[in-house]
């Protein structure tokens, strides 16, 4: 369900810029978000259709792309992939189940996540953040900034 | 653009928002946010967002310990409590530890705003200091200010910082003086200290000052502070009552 407020971000979020540089209509928008939030993808595309309704992204459609995350231990200094703490986010997720934490708040990462070489949970996750990659507006393309 | 930051600019526009703060740690500020929010929900939907997301103490202080918030399309459900609701981290994390490096506490604390489902109040609960708390609520909102301190000179002059940045800022805020006094059988005990010191500093600053007493019989409420109706409570209807109600912004 929090796919929904997802959902409500960016559009409130997409909303504001086309108001902001006076656009009336939205053709596409492109969002970024990090694979280990797991968010659903049908559930937030249902979402978007639904709340996109009466403003001016009602005939824009969502394009989504996972970004797996780069993880760098700032105590050692060792760089690790996502597959590597898999097994630690895989435990996370049966603890919690659904609405584990990591799904509703991915900045909370480092929390989670100790360093495979050294334990420390001094880890910077990059990237994290659900961003807006891409507006297209009447035929034309730009990044969100 | 940022669907967060929108998101949670959202959550707290046309709202009434009450930020409980201090510079210093120790002086009860959990206590008054969560004695102020039951106060100003016996008449309106009021919510209480922990935004110490270290401590997380108002899931201590209501026994939610271990509890999981649910989450539906309105987003995070406040734990209830009559018309209040209780949002934190804990309901989150469970009874995790969370270590996080200063970069995200931001993003984690944004992230609380923009997701919870809110009513028309909104108390926050802020960790001690200067740092990203104060920042991201600046950024987000125009919020009242209440400062918390403890009568020692210590305190009250660590606190003076946050007063001269709020003065700076154009806020002006209520100072609670936390425990203050303690009620020897009509008389006034002061164990930590006079009040000349914090009224000279409240006189400098031009604030109304609630002193709110020491009640041992608090602590038999934590994990049920919902229930406490002792004279703490009481005399923190009055910075209920200092605040007031002006009409909301229309940002």
């Amino acid at each position: 369900m929090h796919e929904w407020s997802v959902a409500e971000g960016i559009l409130r979020s997409v909303i504001e810029w086309a108001k902001e540089n006076n656009l009336d209509s939205v053709r596409k928008v492109k969002v970024a978000i990090p694979s280990f939030t797991f968010l659903e993808l049908d559930i937030l595309k249902e979402a978007y259709d639904t709340l996109k309704r009466g403003t001016v992204l009602e005939k824009s459609s969502l394009e989504v792309v996972y970004k797996d995350p780069l993880f760098k231990c700032r105590n050692c200094g060792n760089t690790f992939n996502l597959n590597q703490v898999l097994g630690e986010l895989n435990e996370v997720r049966e603890e919690f189940g659904e609405e584990y934490p990591l799904h509703l708040v991915p900045g909370l990462a480092p929390a989670f996540i100790k360093c495979p070489k050294c334990g420390s949970n001094d880890v910077e996750v990059s990237p994290q953040d659900i961003t807006i990659e891409e507006v297209e507006v009447n035929g034309t393309a730009g990044s969100s900034g | 653009m940022e669907p967060l930051e929108a998101l949670a600019r959202t959550k707290l526009s046309n709202k009434r928002v009450i930020a409980v703060m201090s510079a210093k740690g120790g002086v009860g500020k959990s206590i008054i946010s969560a004695l102020l929010s039951l106060s100003f929900s016996s008449s309106r939907q009021t919510t209480l967002i922990d935004l110490d997301i270290h401590t997380m103490a108002s899931t201590k202080l209501f026994g939610l310990e271990g509890k999981v918030h649910e989450v539906n399309k309105k987003g995070i459900v406040p734990f209830s409590f009559g018309k209040l609701g209780v949002i934190s981290l804990g309901g989150i994390v469970k009874d995790r530890y969370v270590v996080l490096p200063g970069s995200n506490t931001r993003d984690v604390m944004q992230s609380l705003i923009a997701y919870s489902d809110v009513g028309e109040i909104i108390v926050f609960d802020l960790p001690p200091g200067l740092g990203d708390e104060v920042l991201l609520l600046e950024h987000l909102t125009d919020f009242t200010p209440i400062v918390v301190t403890i009568p020692s000179k210590v305190s009250v002059k660590v606190v003076e910082y946050l007063l001269r940045y709020l003065k700076e800022r154009g806020k002006r805020p209520v100072l609670v003086v936390n425990m203050a006094y303690f009620d020897c059988n009509g008389k006034k005990a002061r164990p930590f200290g006079g009040m000349d010191y914090v009224k000279n500093v409240s006189e400098k600053y031009g604030l109304s000052l609630v002193e709110a007493p020491i009640d041992p019989e608090i602590e038999d409420y934590i994990g049920r502070i919902h229930e406490y109706n002792g004279v703490v409570r009481s005399k923190i209807k009055e910075v209920e009552n200092l605040v007031g109600f002006p009409p909301y912004s229309s940002s």
